[in-house]
Protein backbone atom coordinates (compact mmCIF):
# COMPACT_ATOMS: atom_id res chain seq x y z
CA UNK A 1 0.00 0.00 0.00
CA UNK A 2 1.37 3.35 -0.50
CA UNK A 3 1.44 5.57 2.70
CA UNK A 4 0.41 9.15 2.86
CA UNK A 5 4.06 11.06 2.00
CA UNK A 6 4.83 8.61 -0.91
CA UNK A 7 1.19 9.44 -2.41
CA UNK A 8 2.22 12.59 -2.38
CA UNK A 9 5.38 12.58 -3.95
CA UNK A 10 4.13 9.90 -6.32
CA UNK A 11 1.27 12.77 -7.45
CA UNK A 12 3.82 15.33 -8.22
CA UNK A 13 6.35 13.13 -10.04
CA UNK A 14 3.18 12.59 -12.44
CA UNK A 15 2.38 16.09 -12.49
CA UNK A 16 6.18 16.57 -13.19
CA UNK A 17 6.05 14.68 -15.87
CA UNK A 18 2.57 15.49 -17.87
CA UNK A 19 3.90 18.87 -18.05
CA UNK A 20 7.39 18.31 -18.77
CA UNK A 21 6.39 18.73 -22.44
CA UNK A 22 5.47 22.67 -21.75
CA UNK A 23 8.41 23.72 -20.48
CA UNK A 24 9.97 22.70 -23.94
CA UNK A 25 12.74 20.74 -23.02
CA UNK A 26 15.09 19.71 -25.91
CA UNK A 27 13.51 16.63 -28.42
CA UNK A 28 16.63 14.33 -27.67
CA UNK A 29 15.49 14.60 -24.13
CA UNK A 30 11.88 13.98 -24.77
CA UNK A 31 12.42 10.55 -27.08
CA UNK A 32 14.88 9.38 -24.23
CA UNK A 33 11.90 9.57 -21.92
CA UNK A 34 10.30 8.18 -24.28
CA UNK A 35 11.99 5.31 -24.94
CA UNK A 36 11.30 4.77 -21.40
CA UNK A 37 8.00 4.74 -21.50
CA UNK A 38 8.06 2.47 -24.07
CA UNK A 39 10.26 -0.14 -22.16
CA UNK A 40 8.22 0.09 -18.62
CA UNK A 41 4.84 -0.50 -20.86
CA UNK A 42 6.38 -3.61 -22.73
CA UNK A 43 7.87 -5.16 -19.28
CA UNK A 44 5.42 -4.58 -16.82
CA UNK A 45 2.81 -6.46 -19.65
CA UNK A 46 5.63 -9.29 -19.90
CA UNK A 47 6.06 -9.53 -16.38
CA UNK A 48 2.22 -10.41 -16.03
CA UNK A 49 3.13 -14.00 -17.98
CA UNK A 50 6.97 -13.82 -17.04
CA UNK A 51 7.34 -12.60 -13.42
CA UNK A 52 3.47 -13.23 -12.14
CA UNK A 53 3.36 -16.36 -13.67
CA UNK A 54 6.98 -17.93 -13.83
CA UNK A 55 6.41 -18.50 -17.76
CA UNK A 56 9.33 -16.67 -19.51
CA UNK A 57 8.68 -15.79 -23.08
CA UNK A 58 11.35 -14.76 -25.59
CA UNK A 59 8.63 -14.12 -27.92
CA UNK A 60 7.02 -11.07 -26.40
CA UNK A 61 8.60 -8.50 -29.10
CA UNK A 62 6.42 -10.43 -31.76
CA UNK A 63 3.20 -8.64 -30.02
CA UNK A 64 4.83 -5.24 -30.66
CA UNK A 65 5.59 -5.87 -33.70
CA UNK A 66 2.24 -8.05 -35.08
CA UNK A 67 0.83 -4.06 -32.76
CA UNK A 68 3.13 -1.94 -35.15
CA UNK A 69 2.36 -3.63 -38.50
CA UNK A 70 -1.50 -4.20 -37.84
CA UNK A 71 -1.58 0.06 -37.55
CA UNK A 72 0.72 0.36 -40.33
CA UNK A 73 -0.91 -1.08 -42.59
CA UNK A 74 -4.51 0.22 -41.84
CA UNK A 75 -2.78 3.38 -41.96
CA UNK A 76 -1.40 3.12 -45.02
CA UNK A 77 -4.36 0.82 -46.82
CA UNK A 78 -7.29 2.65 -45.17
CA UNK A 79 -6.18 5.69 -43.53
CA UNK A 80 -7.08 4.93 -40.66
CA UNK A 81 -4.76 6.96 -37.63
CA UNK A 82 -2.39 5.06 -35.94
CA UNK A 83 -4.40 6.43 -33.13
CA UNK A 84 -7.57 4.66 -33.69
CA UNK A 85 -5.53 1.46 -35.18
CA UNK A 86 -3.22 1.10 -32.51
CA UNK A 87 -7.04 -0.53 -30.45
CA UNK A 88 -7.34 -3.14 -33.53
CA UNK A 89 -3.74 -3.66 -33.19
CA UNK A 90 -4.13 -4.68 -29.30
CA UNK A 91 -7.12 -6.89 -29.95
CA UNK A 92 -5.27 -8.59 -32.99
CA UNK A 93 -2.20 -8.82 -30.76
CA UNK A 94 -4.20 -10.58 -28.23
CA UNK A 95 -6.16 -12.84 -30.63
CA UNK A 96 -2.75 -14.44 -31.79
CA UNK A 97 -1.70 -14.66 -27.64
CA UNK A 98 -4.77 -16.60 -27.85
CA UNK A 99 -4.09 -18.95 -30.77
CA UNK A 100 -0.61 -19.43 -29.74
CA UNK A 101 -1.20 -19.55 -26.10
CA UNK A 102 -3.74 -22.19 -26.27
CA UNK A 103 -1.56 -24.81 -27.13
CA UNK A 104 1.98 -23.33 -25.77
CA UNK A 105 0.87 -22.76 -22.03
CA UNK A 106 0.83 -26.55 -21.58
CA UNK A 107 4.72 -26.57 -21.98
CA UNK A 108 6.72 -25.33 -19.20
CA UNK A 109 9.97 -23.97 -17.98
CA UNK A 110 12.57 -23.88 -20.78
CA UNK A 111 10.18 -25.66 -23.34
CA UNK A 112 7.67 -22.50 -23.21
CA UNK A 113 11.17 -20.26 -23.72
CA UNK A 114 11.94 -21.94 -27.04
CA UNK A 115 8.44 -22.45 -28.08
CA UNK A 116 7.91 -18.45 -28.03
CA UNK A 117 11.21 -17.66 -29.36
CA UNK A 118 11.06 -20.17 -32.61
CA UNK A 119 7.02 -18.21 -32.90
CA UNK A 120 8.87 -14.96 -32.86
CA UNK A 121 11.51 -16.04 -35.21
CA UNK A 122 8.24 -17.46 -37.27
CA UNK A 123 6.65 -14.01 -37.28
CA UNK A 124 9.70 -12.11 -38.30
CA UNK A 125 10.21 -14.48 -41.03
CA UNK A 126 6.77 -14.56 -42.37
CA UNK A 127 6.52 -10.76 -42.00
CA UNK A 128 9.81 -10.48 -44.28
CA UNK A 129 8.69 -12.36 -47.18
CA UNK A 130 5.40 -11.04 -47.33
CA UNK A 131 5.03 -8.62 -50.36
CA UNK A 132 1.49 -7.27 -48.68
CA UNK A 133 3.27 -6.16 -45.43
CA UNK A 134 6.09 -4.44 -47.43
CA UNK A 135 8.62 -7.79 -46.90
CA UNK A 136 12.17 -6.73 -46.75
CA UNK A 137 11.74 -3.24 -48.01
CA UNK A 138 9.52 -2.14 -45.65
CA UNK A 139 6.83 0.46 -45.40
CA UNK A 140 7.04 4.03 -45.36
CA UNK A 141 4.26 6.35 -43.09
CA UNK A 142 3.27 9.61 -43.59
CA UNK A 143 4.65 12.29 -40.96
CA UNK A 144 2.05 14.05 -38.91
CA UNK A 145 1.96 17.47 -40.12
CA UNK A 146 3.03 19.33 -37.26
CA UNK A 147 5.95 20.85 -35.56
CA UNK A 148 8.03 18.14 -34.11
CA UNK A 149 8.33 19.26 -31.07
CA UNK A 150 4.72 19.22 -30.87
CA UNK A 151 4.28 16.23 -32.53
CA UNK A 152 6.90 14.28 -29.96
CA UNK A 153 5.22 16.33 -27.10
CA UNK A 154 2.04 13.61 -28.42
CA UNK A 155 3.68 10.80 -28.28
CA UNK A 156 5.06 11.55 -25.29
CA UNK A 157 1.84 12.22 -23.34
CA UNK A 158 0.05 8.87 -24.74
CA UNK A 159 2.79 7.02 -23.64
CA UNK A 160 2.88 8.45 -20.31
CA UNK A 161 -0.68 7.77 -20.05
CA UNK A 162 -0.33 4.14 -21.21
CA UNK A 163 2.99 3.67 -18.89
CA UNK A 164 1.20 4.71 -15.65
CA UNK A 165 -2.23 3.12 -16.76
CA UNK A 166 -0.24 -0.29 -16.98
CA UNK A 167 1.90 -0.01 -13.57
CA UNK A 168 -1.54 0.78 -12.34
CA UNK A 169 -3.05 -2.22 -13.64
CA UNK A 170 -0.21 -4.40 -12.56
CA UNK A 171 -0.36 -3.17 -9.27
CA UNK A 172 -4.26 -3.61 -9.35
CA UNK A 173 -3.55 -7.14 -10.42
CA UNK A 174 -0.97 -8.53 -8.25
CA UNK A 175 -2.99 -7.84 -5.07
CA UNK A 176 -6.12 -9.25 -6.04
CA UNK A 177 -7.67 -12.61 -6.74
CA UNK A 178 -6.42 -13.34 -10.30
CA UNK A 179 -2.88 -11.92 -8.93
CA UNK A 180 -2.84 -14.47 -6.44
CA UNK A 181 -3.80 -17.50 -8.74
CA UNK A 182 -0.72 -16.17 -11.11
CA UNK A 183 1.78 -16.36 -8.22
CA UNK A 184 0.01 -19.79 -6.86
CA UNK A 185 0.79 -20.70 -10.78
CA UNK A 186 4.73 -19.71 -10.49
CA UNK A 187 5.42 -21.27 -6.90
CA UNK A 188 4.41 -24.37 -7.77
CA UNK A 189 1.52 -25.14 -10.86
CA UNK A 190 0.67 -28.99 -9.48
CA UNK A 191 -0.04 -27.69 -6.09
CA UNK A 192 -1.99 -24.88 -7.15
CA UNK A 193 -4.37 -27.55 -9.33
CA UNK A 194 -4.76 -29.58 -6.52
CA UNK A 195 -6.08 -26.25 -5.14
CA UNK A 196 -9.23 -25.99 -7.31
CA UNK A 197 -7.32 -22.85 -9.21
CA UNK A 198 -8.32 -23.64 -12.58
CA UNK A 199 -4.71 -22.89 -14.26
CA UNK A 200 -4.70 -22.89 -17.55
CA UNK A 201 -7.30 -20.18 -17.66
CA UNK A 202 -5.44 -17.81 -16.08
CA UNK A 203 -2.54 -18.52 -17.49
CA UNK A 204 -4.31 -17.81 -20.63
CA UNK A 205 -6.05 -14.76 -19.37
CA UNK A 206 -2.11 -13.45 -18.42
CA UNK A 207 -0.95 -14.13 -21.30
CA UNK A 208 -3.49 -12.43 -23.15
CA UNK A 209 -3.29 -9.53 -21.23
CA UNK A 210 0.22 -9.56 -21.55
CA UNK A 211 0.50 -9.04 -25.64
CA UNK A 212 -3.13 -6.63 -25.36
CA UNK A 213 -0.69 -3.64 -24.05
CA UNK A 214 2.76 -4.66 -26.16
CA UNK A 215 -0.05 -4.52 -29.27
CA UNK A 216 -1.50 -0.98 -28.68
CA UNK A 217 2.05 0.41 -27.78
CA UNK A 218 3.45 -1.03 -31.19
CA UNK A 219 0.43 0.43 -33.09
CA UNK A 220 1.69 4.22 -31.81
CA UNK A 221 5.09 3.24 -32.09
CA UNK A 222 4.37 2.48 -35.84
CA UNK A 223 3.27 6.25 -36.43
CA UNK A 224 6.30 7.20 -34.52
CA UNK A 225 9.02 5.85 -36.09
CA UNK A 226 7.31 6.40 -39.56
CA UNK A 227 9.41 3.48 -41.07
CA UNK A 228 8.54 -0.16 -40.17
CA UNK A 229 10.93 -2.70 -40.68
CA UNK A 230 10.60 -6.36 -39.66
CA UNK A 231 14.64 -6.13 -38.44
CA UNK A 232 13.84 -3.01 -36.10
CA UNK A 233 10.24 -3.74 -34.55
CA UNK A 234 11.16 -7.61 -35.00
CA UNK A 235 14.41 -7.35 -33.39
CA UNK A 236 14.65 -10.77 -30.65
CA UNK A 237 17.13 -8.18 -28.91
CA UNK A 238 14.16 -6.44 -27.66
CA UNK A 239 12.52 -9.62 -26.73
CA UNK A 240 16.04 -10.21 -24.57
CA UNK A 241 16.03 -6.39 -23.42
CA UNK A 242 12.63 -6.74 -22.04
CA UNK A 243 12.91 -10.43 -19.73
CA UNK A 244 16.46 -8.53 -18.56
CA UNK A 245 14.35 -5.53 -17.53
CA UNK A 246 11.73 -7.25 -15.86
CA UNK A 247 14.03 -9.44 -14.12
CA UNK A 248 16.57 -7.18 -13.11
CA UNK A 249 13.84 -5.15 -11.04
CA UNK A 250 12.43 -8.38 -9.85
CA UNK A 251 9.81 -9.85 -11.99
CA UNK A 252 7.50 -11.21 -8.68
CA UNK A 253 6.28 -7.49 -8.59
CA UNK A 254 5.08 -4.99 -9.79
CA UNK A 255 7.58 -2.17 -8.96
CA UNK A 256 10.30 -4.30 -10.62
CA UNK A 257 9.69 -4.20 -13.91
CA UNK A 258 9.32 -0.01 -13.68
CA UNK A 259 12.32 0.25 -11.45
CA UNK A 260 14.47 -2.09 -13.86
CA UNK A 261 13.18 -0.23 -17.35
CA UNK A 262 13.94 3.02 -16.09
CA UNK A 263 17.82 2.00 -14.66
CA UNK A 264 18.41 -0.24 -17.62
CA UNK A 265 17.32 2.33 -20.67
CA UNK A 266 19.55 4.67 -18.81
CA UNK A 267 22.14 3.25 -18.59
CA UNK A 268 22.02 1.70 -22.00
CA UNK A 269 21.64 5.28 -23.30
CA UNK A 270 24.85 6.09 -21.48
CA UNK A 271 26.59 2.96 -22.51
CA UNK A 272 25.51 3.64 -26.30
CA UNK A 273 26.49 7.80 -26.01
CA UNK A 274 30.22 6.75 -24.52
CA UNK A 275 31.43 3.44 -26.02
CA UNK A 276 31.24 1.06 -28.74
CA UNK A 277 28.41 -1.20 -28.93
CA UNK A 278 29.89 -4.07 -28.79
CA UNK A 279 31.35 -2.72 -25.70
CA UNK A 280 28.06 -2.00 -24.16
CA UNK A 281 26.02 -5.60 -24.85
CA UNK A 282 29.31 -6.90 -23.67
CA UNK A 283 28.35 -5.22 -20.08
CA UNK A 284 24.95 -5.81 -20.67
CA UNK A 285 25.48 -10.00 -20.92
CA UNK A 286 28.05 -9.24 -17.65
CA UNK A 287 24.93 -7.40 -16.26
CA UNK A 288 22.64 -10.64 -17.37
CA UNK A 289 24.74 -12.85 -15.61
CA UNK A 290 25.09 -10.66 -12.29
CA UNK A 291 21.33 -10.43 -11.78
CA UNK A 292 20.67 -14.20 -11.76
CA UNK A 293 23.91 -15.25 -10.03
CA UNK A 294 23.98 -12.36 -7.26
CA UNK A 295 20.69 -11.10 -6.76
CA UNK A 296 17.87 -14.24 -8.57
CA UNK A 297 15.31 -11.87 -7.34
CA UNK A 298 15.74 -8.81 -8.28
CA UNK A 299 17.63 -5.54 -7.46
CA UNK A 300 14.15 -4.46 -5.39
CA UNK A 301 13.89 -7.50 -2.93
CA UNK A 302 18.02 -7.51 -2.98
CA UNK A 303 17.88 -4.30 -1.51
CA UNK A 304 14.89 -4.40 0.91
CA UNK A 305 17.02 -7.55 2.16
CA UNK A 306 20.28 -5.14 2.25
CA UNK A 307 18.23 -2.47 4.43
CA UNK A 308 16.34 -5.51 6.50
CA UNK A 309 19.87 -6.79 7.95
CA UNK B 1 13.07 -31.33 -61.91
CA UNK B 2 11.72 -34.08 -59.32
CA UNK B 3 14.49 -36.62 -60.71
CA UNK B 4 16.09 -39.04 -58.91
CA UNK B 5 19.91 -38.24 -59.12
CA UNK B 6 18.70 -35.08 -57.41
CA UNK B 7 16.85 -36.31 -54.30
CA UNK B 8 19.91 -38.78 -53.85
CA UNK B 9 22.00 -35.74 -53.75
CA UNK B 10 20.16 -34.13 -51.20
CA UNK B 11 19.77 -36.78 -49.19
CA UNK B 12 23.60 -37.50 -49.12
CA UNK B 13 24.83 -33.95 -48.13
CA UNK B 14 21.85 -33.69 -46.06
CA UNK B 15 23.17 -37.01 -44.60
CA UNK B 16 26.61 -35.26 -44.21
CA UNK B 17 25.21 -32.03 -42.41
CA UNK B 18 23.25 -33.79 -39.92
CA UNK B 19 26.25 -35.58 -38.56
CA UNK B 20 27.56 -32.16 -37.83
CA UNK B 21 24.39 -31.17 -36.28
CA UNK B 22 24.38 -34.47 -33.80
CA UNK B 23 28.00 -34.00 -32.49
CA UNK B 24 26.87 -29.92 -32.05
CA UNK B 25 24.10 -31.39 -30.20
CA UNK B 26 25.23 -34.03 -28.33
CA UNK B 27 27.34 -32.00 -25.64
CA UNK B 28 24.07 -29.81 -25.44
CA UNK B 29 22.31 -32.63 -24.74
CA UNK B 30 24.32 -33.78 -21.85
CA UNK B 31 24.53 -30.72 -19.52
CA UNK B 32 20.84 -30.45 -20.47
CA UNK B 33 20.27 -34.16 -19.18
CA UNK B 34 23.00 -34.60 -16.57
CA UNK B 35 22.95 -31.41 -14.82
CA UNK B 36 19.59 -29.51 -15.95
CA UNK B 37 21.80 -26.76 -17.36
CA UNK B 38 20.62 -25.74 -20.84
CA UNK B 39 24.17 -23.93 -22.20
CA UNK B 40 22.39 -20.80 -24.64
CA UNK B 41 26.50 -20.49 -25.19
CA UNK B 42 27.08 -23.94 -26.49
CA UNK B 43 27.15 -22.56 -29.82
CA UNK B 44 28.55 -19.63 -29.54
CA UNK B 45 31.42 -22.02 -28.05
CA UNK B 46 31.21 -23.75 -31.08
CA UNK B 47 31.86 -20.54 -33.44
CA UNK B 48 34.54 -19.52 -31.00
CA UNK B 49 36.86 -23.14 -32.40
CA UNK B 50 35.23 -22.21 -35.88
CA UNK B 51 36.93 -18.88 -35.34
CA UNK B 52 40.58 -20.23 -33.72
CA UNK B 53 40.39 -22.82 -37.05
CA UNK B 54 39.61 -19.69 -39.45
CA UNK B 55 42.85 -18.19 -37.59
CA UNK B 56 44.95 -20.76 -37.85
CA UNK B 57 44.10 -21.33 -41.26
CA UNK B 58 44.91 -17.96 -42.59
CA UNK B 59 47.56 -16.49 -40.41
CA UNK B 60 50.03 -19.59 -39.92
CA UNK B 61 48.41 -22.17 -42.45
CA UNK B 62 47.31 -24.98 -39.94
CA UNK B 63 44.75 -27.11 -41.32
CA UNK B 64 41.67 -26.91 -39.39
CA UNK B 65 41.73 -30.31 -38.18
CA UNK B 66 45.18 -30.27 -36.35
CA UNK B 67 43.91 -26.43 -35.06
CA UNK B 68 41.39 -28.52 -32.69
CA UNK B 69 44.27 -30.04 -30.75
CA UNK B 70 44.91 -26.15 -29.63
CA UNK B 71 41.22 -25.83 -29.57
CA UNK B 72 39.65 -28.52 -27.30
CA UNK B 73 41.61 -28.43 -24.60
CA UNK B 74 41.42 -24.83 -24.59
CA UNK B 75 37.55 -25.24 -24.57
CA UNK B 76 37.83 -27.69 -22.02
CA UNK B 77 38.94 -26.10 -19.72
CA UNK B 78 37.39 -22.67 -20.16
CA UNK B 79 34.68 -25.35 -19.77
CA UNK B 80 35.79 -26.61 -15.96
CA UNK B 81 36.19 -22.85 -14.86
CA UNK B 82 32.28 -21.62 -15.92
CA UNK B 83 31.34 -24.42 -14.31
CA UNK B 84 33.12 -24.15 -11.23
CA UNK B 85 32.53 -19.89 -11.14
CA UNK B 86 29.68 -19.49 -12.88
CA UNK B 87 27.44 -22.63 -12.86
CA UNK B 88 27.78 -23.90 -9.30
CA UNK B 89 26.49 -20.65 -7.62
CA UNK B 90 22.89 -21.04 -9.23
CA UNK B 91 22.97 -25.21 -8.61
CA UNK B 92 21.15 -23.95 -5.77
CA UNK B 93 18.46 -21.77 -7.06
CA UNK B 94 14.54 -23.08 -7.38
CA UNK B 95 14.57 -23.23 -10.76
CA UNK B 96 17.71 -24.01 -11.84
CA UNK B 97 16.93 -24.30 -15.83
CA UNK B 98 15.37 -21.31 -16.53
CA UNK B 99 18.19 -19.72 -14.51
CA UNK B 100 21.12 -21.50 -16.77
CA UNK B 101 19.28 -20.42 -19.42
CA UNK B 102 19.25 -16.71 -18.44
CA UNK B 103 23.22 -16.63 -16.96
CA UNK B 104 24.36 -18.87 -20.72
CA UNK B 105 22.23 -16.36 -22.13
CA UNK B 106 24.45 -13.17 -20.96
CA UNK B 107 27.88 -15.46 -21.47
CA UNK B 108 26.32 -15.93 -25.25
CA UNK B 109 25.83 -12.26 -26.04
CA UNK B 110 29.42 -11.48 -24.46
CA UNK B 111 31.03 -14.23 -26.50
CA UNK B 112 29.02 -12.77 -29.68
CA UNK B 113 30.35 -9.53 -28.92
CA UNK B 114 34.38 -10.39 -28.21
CA UNK B 115 33.98 -12.46 -31.41
CA UNK B 116 32.64 -9.31 -32.76
CA UNK B 117 35.50 -6.86 -31.70
CA UNK B 118 37.75 -9.53 -32.86
CA UNK B 119 36.89 -10.73 -35.99
CA UNK B 120 33.88 -8.27 -37.14
CA UNK B 121 30.54 -8.64 -38.65
CA UNK B 122 32.20 -10.26 -42.02
CA UNK B 123 31.31 -13.46 -43.21
CA UNK B 124 33.92 -15.96 -43.25
CA UNK B 125 34.88 -18.87 -44.63
CA UNK B 126 37.16 -22.05 -44.38
CA UNK B 127 39.08 -22.79 -47.75
CA UNK B 128 41.31 -25.14 -47.47
CA UNK B 129 43.80 -26.50 -50.79
CA UNK B 130 41.16 -29.41 -50.80
CA UNK B 131 38.36 -27.15 -50.13
CA UNK B 132 37.23 -27.16 -54.04
CA UNK B 133 37.81 -31.37 -54.48
CA UNK B 134 35.13 -34.00 -54.32
CA UNK B 135 34.55 -37.40 -54.66
CA UNK B 136 32.00 -38.43 -57.33
CA UNK B 137 29.84 -42.16 -56.92
CA UNK B 138 28.39 -41.66 -60.43
CA UNK B 139 26.65 -38.42 -60.61
CA UNK B 140 26.70 -38.08 -56.98
CA UNK B 141 29.33 -35.56 -55.26
CA UNK B 142 30.35 -35.65 -52.52
CA UNK B 143 32.96 -32.83 -51.02
CA UNK B 144 35.94 -33.75 -49.56
CA UNK B 145 35.69 -30.83 -46.76
CA UNK B 146 31.82 -32.23 -45.80
CA UNK B 147 33.37 -35.68 -45.45
CA UNK B 148 35.79 -34.47 -43.53
CA UNK B 149 33.54 -32.73 -41.26
CA UNK B 150 30.85 -36.05 -40.90
CA UNK B 151 34.26 -37.98 -40.20
CA UNK B 152 35.13 -35.29 -37.44
CA UNK B 153 31.09 -36.13 -35.97
CA UNK B 154 31.34 -39.74 -35.91
CA UNK B 155 34.91 -39.22 -34.05
CA UNK B 156 33.72 -36.73 -31.62
CA UNK B 157 30.35 -38.76 -31.03
CA UNK B 158 31.56 -42.18 -30.52
CA UNK B 159 34.23 -40.90 -28.05
CA UNK B 160 31.49 -39.05 -25.82
CA UNK B 161 30.19 -42.33 -26.17
CA UNK B 162 32.63 -44.59 -25.09
CA UNK B 163 33.80 -42.09 -22.71
CA UNK B 164 30.04 -42.17 -20.97
CA UNK B 165 29.52 -46.08 -21.37
CA UNK B 166 33.44 -47.45 -21.08
CA UNK B 167 35.16 -45.02 -18.17
CA UNK B 168 34.53 -44.78 -14.49
CA UNK B 169 34.10 -41.22 -14.65
CA UNK B 170 31.63 -40.95 -17.85
CA UNK B 171 29.88 -44.04 -15.52
CA UNK B 172 29.90 -41.81 -12.84
CA UNK B 173 28.59 -39.04 -15.31
CA UNK B 174 25.44 -40.95 -16.65
CA UNK B 175 25.25 -42.27 -12.53
CA UNK B 176 24.64 -38.53 -11.45
CA UNK B 177 21.68 -38.24 -14.26
CA UNK B 178 19.60 -41.28 -13.41
CA UNK B 179 20.04 -40.30 -9.45
CA UNK B 180 22.14 -37.48 -8.12
CA UNK B 181 21.16 -38.30 -4.56
CA UNK B 182 21.87 -42.29 -5.30
CA UNK B 183 25.12 -41.55 -6.81
CA UNK B 184 26.67 -39.11 -4.29
CA UNK B 185 25.76 -41.83 -1.44
CA UNK B 186 28.56 -44.28 -3.84
CA UNK B 187 31.05 -41.24 -3.40
CA UNK B 188 30.67 -39.76 -6.69
CA UNK B 189 31.94 -36.11 -6.27
CA UNK B 190 29.16 -34.75 -7.81
CA UNK B 191 31.09 -31.17 -8.27
CA UNK B 192 33.71 -32.76 -10.31
CA UNK B 193 31.43 -35.05 -12.34
CA UNK B 194 29.24 -32.24 -13.42
CA UNK B 195 32.54 -30.13 -14.28
CA UNK B 196 34.37 -32.69 -15.77
CA UNK B 197 30.81 -33.48 -18.20
CA UNK B 198 30.39 -29.69 -18.91
CA UNK B 199 34.05 -29.29 -20.07
CA UNK B 200 33.78 -32.09 -21.98
CA UNK B 201 30.21 -30.74 -23.46
CA UNK B 202 32.18 -27.46 -24.55
CA UNK B 203 34.75 -28.78 -26.17
CA UNK B 204 33.02 -31.59 -28.18
CA UNK B 205 31.00 -28.18 -29.51
CA UNK B 206 34.02 -26.73 -30.55
CA UNK B 207 34.72 -29.97 -32.65
CA UNK B 208 30.79 -29.73 -34.13
CA UNK B 209 31.95 -25.83 -34.85
CA UNK B 210 34.80 -26.54 -36.77
CA UNK B 211 32.85 -29.13 -38.93
CA UNK B 212 30.13 -27.05 -39.53
CA UNK B 213 32.77 -24.43 -40.49
CA UNK B 214 33.79 -26.70 -43.51
CA UNK B 215 30.53 -26.26 -45.09
CA UNK B 216 28.71 -22.94 -44.47
CA UNK B 217 30.56 -19.34 -43.98
CA UNK B 218 30.21 -18.03 -40.38
CA UNK B 219 29.56 -15.03 -38.75
CA UNK B 220 29.44 -13.70 -34.92
CA UNK B 221 25.86 -13.88 -34.90
CA UNK B 222 25.73 -17.32 -36.41
CA UNK B 223 25.67 -18.81 -33.12
CA UNK B 224 22.02 -17.91 -32.73
CA UNK B 225 20.84 -20.17 -35.97
CA UNK B 226 22.77 -22.97 -35.08
CA UNK B 227 21.00 -22.62 -31.64
CA UNK B 228 17.40 -23.29 -33.35
CA UNK B 229 19.25 -26.37 -34.73
CA UNK B 230 20.71 -27.58 -31.50
CA UNK B 231 17.36 -27.37 -29.20
CA UNK B 232 15.67 -29.08 -32.36
CA UNK B 233 18.64 -32.10 -32.41
CA UNK B 234 18.20 -32.48 -28.90
CA UNK B 235 14.15 -31.91 -28.47
CA UNK B 236 13.87 -34.68 -31.53
CA UNK B 237 16.25 -37.16 -29.72
CA UNK B 238 14.99 -36.19 -26.27
CA UNK B 239 17.04 -34.43 -23.86
CA UNK B 240 20.24 -36.33 -22.64
CA UNK B 241 20.21 -39.56 -25.04
CA UNK B 242 23.26 -39.89 -27.02
CA UNK B 243 22.15 -42.02 -29.54
CA UNK B 244 18.67 -40.04 -29.43
CA UNK B 245 20.85 -36.65 -30.75
CA UNK B 246 23.05 -38.72 -33.00
CA UNK B 247 19.59 -40.11 -34.87
CA UNK B 248 18.16 -36.61 -34.75
CA UNK B 249 20.48 -35.00 -36.20
CA UNK B 250 20.72 -37.07 -39.09
CA UNK B 251 17.02 -36.72 -39.74
CA UNK B 252 16.80 -33.46 -39.58
CA UNK B 253 20.31 -33.33 -41.71
CA UNK B 254 18.04 -35.19 -44.29
CA UNK B 255 15.14 -32.80 -43.75
CA UNK B 256 17.02 -29.80 -44.40
CA UNK B 257 18.91 -31.17 -47.10
CA UNK B 258 15.81 -32.13 -48.94
CA UNK B 259 13.82 -28.64 -48.28
CA UNK B 260 16.81 -27.71 -49.91
CA UNK B 261 16.20 -29.08 -52.96
CA UNK B 262 12.05 -28.23 -52.73
CA UNK B 263 11.97 -25.09 -51.04
CA UNK B 264 12.54 -21.29 -51.66
CA UNK B 265 15.53 -20.72 -49.80
CA UNK B 266 13.74 -17.89 -47.57
CA UNK B 267 11.04 -20.42 -46.33
CA UNK B 268 13.23 -23.27 -45.03
CA UNK B 269 13.96 -21.67 -41.69
CA UNK B 270 9.86 -21.06 -41.23
CA UNK B 271 9.78 -24.81 -41.92
CA UNK B 272 12.29 -25.82 -39.55
CA UNK B 273 11.06 -23.41 -36.82
CA UNK B 274 7.49 -24.66 -37.38
CA UNK B 275 8.77 -28.11 -36.85
CA UNK B 276 10.40 -27.05 -33.66
CA UNK B 277 6.99 -25.69 -32.30
CA UNK B 278 5.11 -28.78 -33.69
CA UNK B 279 7.50 -31.20 -32.02
CA UNK B 280 7.47 -29.26 -28.99
CA UNK B 281 3.76 -28.81 -28.57
CA UNK B 282 2.85 -32.91 -29.61
CA UNK B 283 5.65 -34.28 -28.06
CA UNK B 284 8.15 -32.73 -26.26
CA UNK B 285 9.72 -35.46 -24.50
CA UNK B 286 11.61 -36.56 -27.65
CA UNK B 287 10.69 -39.03 -30.35
CA UNK B 288 13.08 -41.00 -29.72
CA UNK B 289 13.09 -41.47 -25.90
CA UNK B 290 12.37 -44.77 -24.15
Amino acid sequence: MIKGKAKFLLFFVILFLIILPLIKPPTYFLSLIFKIFLYIILSESWNLIGGFTGYLSFGHVAFFGIGVYTSAILMQNLGISPFIGALPAGILSSAVALIIGYPCLRLRGPYFAVVTLCFAFIVDLVVKNWNFLGGSEGIHLKLMEMDIQISRSIFYEIFLGLSILIVFFSRWIQNNKFGLGLAAIREDEDVAQTLCINTSDLKIKAFILSAFFPGIAGGIYAYYISYIHPDIVFDISISILIVLMALFGGGSSWSGPLIGAIILSIVNEILSLFIKPEFARIIYGGMFMIVIVFMPDGIVSFLKGERGK
Amino acid sequence: MFNLIVIIQSIVSGLLIGGIFALLGVGFSLTWGVMKVINIAHAAFGLLASYIAYWGLNLYGIDPILSLFLSLPLLFVTGLFIHRFLIQHITRSKDIIVASMILTFGLAIILENIMLLAWTPDERLITTSYSSKAIFLGDIIIRISNLLGFILSIIGISTIYLFLYHTKTGKAVRATWQDPEGAALQGVNLQKVSMIAFGLAIASSGAGGVALAYMYSFNPPSHNLWLIFLFLVVIVGGVGSIMGSAISGLLIGLITGLSNAFFPMQWINVLLFGLLMVILLIKPEGLFKK
